[in-house]
């Protein structure tokens, strides 16, 4: 054993232990007959087809549908003000972003019910205030899906923002004169040059982003009410209520099927060097 | 309605009136005025800070100038953004696409124009040839060529969609000196096989010398001197053209101790204080005893001895001056370190400037 195999002997044990035991438990787990408690049973699929015959495929599908919007929601917001912060460095961009980057020190639970106070219907901040200054009237969208989601955007926009700041970063701004010279508008800029040249940032961003809302629980329990079933929470109650481990293990591996299919290729494509400046 | 011929061959390519540009307080171009001649090689020429850089930008569009107006072939342009000009530039950085390869690098104006990828393709590989590039290197990546193809890339790019007018803001600078020569060179020759105006920016006399037909220099914002290279050679206006030269005797007249006096030059063609007598290299040979009253005579000792190949330098020092000659090798008998010498030069051959 050399002397880097004996450094990375800890942690290689650490991951062993803690990270690629539990993986392998979980999925062998998938296989056992549904309700049972052991990990000796007779290895079957009843878990995966009742998976796709048993309603689950329903929270799934919102999971990653929420997660999409939310992703894209966030890209198309966090765009034009990484270029905003990255154009005015200084005093100003600085604020910005610390008053981007403090709430993610506040715990998430406090900050959606925050949120939800916000949007409580009658009394709450937003249509408390309206109807006591300006006479107007307001329903609320409290204990809906779009309110799921204004809380996932909320919570989960600084994760796509900081990676595309750096990204933006990336661009050098000689490179949009020269498009500009050459006879590139606004919109051929954004696709020629700018987009081409941000994009390990914007998809580290995006990644980021998708893959925290698939496992998002909290927006859809505190603002979403009964109004969605997320894939995380379907998971847990097959853990806890149900008392079905092996079905609740194989929800989770069609999970992590999913975030690896979408990380696996799109990490491939990214150089880190380049974005770490090396 | 299309202007009479005559009229048009009147309109210079482009026309510079009064254009000024501040950052903060600095005048960074200050109150510009120049008309550049269709199909002509002019080089501004400035040291860093002289707001060359910040003019040829507004010249391109890429920078709006405070107050003066900018006519291409007698049309108004000064508020026409860069992407609607039909001009282009070659940058100092070049600014190559590095995420595309050489052929898109060069056909980028024309996709901007929505020509079709054959004819794009037909015109990158005529520019390739026009640039002496392979044409192989359509498909490579720009981030595997050298320097000077890196180079010739940029030209190629910048005249893919015909522009009028060719800016290029010091593209050589980051060369080597053979390289550099070269490229000089192949940009005269484009200069001359494109018939296109071009506006180049150096920090180089030397460089603008080789190049241009006429030669602009600039100094905290405005032109000192505006000239064909042989005007600015041989009648600077001032010290500061003088020493932008590079290697000229510069002799102050007041100067106690050093100056013009020491070899016995007469000041009196000097009329004001202040002055300087610029003594070229190549005006200075060493004396064979011609006795003129327009030839002045000094004796001076050699303190180095250059060999140039075609011709050897002497620095010598008379006193406290420290003077440059050049001569032509193989001609005079050889002089060593140490030795004394008397040196001559014409007296016509001085020219005063002011500071």
């Amino acid at each position: 054993m050399n002397a880097g195999q004996k450094f990375a002997a800890p942690i290689a044990l650490f991951l062993l232990v803690f990270f690629a035991a539990p993986l392998l438990i979980v999925s062998w787990y998938s296989f056992m007959p549904p309700r049972s408690f052991s990990l000796t049973g007779t290895p079957t699929l009843a878990n995966y087809v009742e998976a796709f015959s048993g309603g689950y495929e329903k929270p799934l599908l919102w999971s990653m549908l929420g997660a999409s919007l939310t992703t894209l929601v966030c890209a198309l917001i966090a765009w034009p003000t990484a270029k905003l912060l990255h154009a005015h460095v200084g005093r100003a961009a600085s604020v910005v972003t610390a008053l981007i980057a403090l709430p993610i020190f506040i715990s998430e639970s406090v900050r959606l019910f925050g949120l939800s106070m916000f949007l409580m219907p009658r009394g709450g901040i937003l249509a408390g205030s309206l109807n006591a200054w300006f006479d107007i009237q307001i329903g609320s969208i409290l204990n809906t899906r779009l309110a799921a989601l204004l809380g996932m955007i909320y919570v989960y926009f600084p994760f796509t923002l900081f990676p595309l700041l750096l990204g933006v970063s990336l661009i050098p701004e000689d490179r949009i004169e020269a498009a500009r010279d050459l006879g590139a508008g606004r919109w051929a800029v954004f696709r020629e040059i700018e987009l081409p040249l941000a994009a390990p940032g914007l998809l580290i961003g995006a990644l980021l982003t998708f893959v925290l809302c698939l496992g998002a629980n909290a927006e859809a329990a505190i603002l979403g009410g009964r109004a969605v079933t997320v894939i995380s929470a379907a998971i847990e109650q097959r853990f806890n209520y149900a008392q079905d481990w092996p079905m609740g293990a194989a929800l989770t591996v069609l999970v992590l099927i999913v975030t690896a299919a979408l990380v696996w290729p799109a990490l491939r494509r990214i150089d880190l060097n380049r974005l770490m400046h090396r | 309605m299309p202007a009479p011929e005559s009229a048009q061959a009147a309109a210079p390519a482009l026309s510079l009136e009064g254009l000024t540009r501040s950052f903060g307080s600095l005048r960074a171009v200050d109150g510009i005025s120049l008309d550049i001649s269709e199909g002509e090689f002019l080089t501004i020429v400035g040291p860093s800070g002289s707001g060359k850089s910040t003019l040829v930008r507004i010249l391109a569009g890429l920078e709006s100038a405070d107050s003066g107006r900018l006519a291409l072939r007698g049309e108004d342009i000064t508020r026409l953004p860069a992407n609607r000009r039909p001009t282009a530039m070659v940058f100092q950085s070049l600014a190559l696409f590095d995420h595309r390869s050489v052929g898109e690098n060069i056909e980028f104006a024309l996709k901007m124009k929505g020509v079709d990828p054959a004819t794009r393709r037909e015109r990158a590989m005529e520019l390739l040839g026009l640039v002496r590039l392979p044409e192989a290197y359509y498909e490579r990546a720009v981030t595997q060529c050298s320097g000077g193809e890196r180079q010739r890339i940029a030209m190629a790019r910048a005249l893919a969609s015909d522009p009028e007018i060719l800016f290029f803001d010091e593209p050589l600078s980051a060369l080597d000196y053979r390289l550099r020569k070269t490229l000089e060179v192949e940009l005269k020759e484009l200069h001359q096989r494109t018939g296109k105006t071009f506006v180049y920016i150096t920090h180089s006399l030397e460089e603008a010398m080789i190049m241009s037909d006429r030669i602009a220099i600039m100094r905290e914002g405005r032109f000192v001197q505006l000239g064909t290279p042989r005007e600015i050679y041989q009648q600077p206006v001032n010290r500061f053209v003088a020493e932008f030269m590079g290697e000229v005797n510069i002799l102050a007249i007041d100067d106690d101790g050093r100056g013009a006096r020491y070899v016995g030059l007469d000041c009196a063609a000097a009329d004001a204080e202040g002055a300087y007598a610029v003594l070229r290299p190549e005006a200075l040979r060493p004396d064979t005893g011609e006795s003129n009253k327009d030839v002045v005579s000094f004796e001076a000792e050699v303190d180095q001895r250059l060999l140039l190949g075609s011709r050897t330098q002497y620095h010598l020092h008379v006193g406290e001056l420290r003077l440059i000659a050049e001569v032509s090798a193989g001609g005079q008998s050889d002089l060593q370190p140490g030795d004394q010498q008397r040196f001559c030069f014409d007296a016509s051959s001085v020219v005063w400037v002011d500071d």
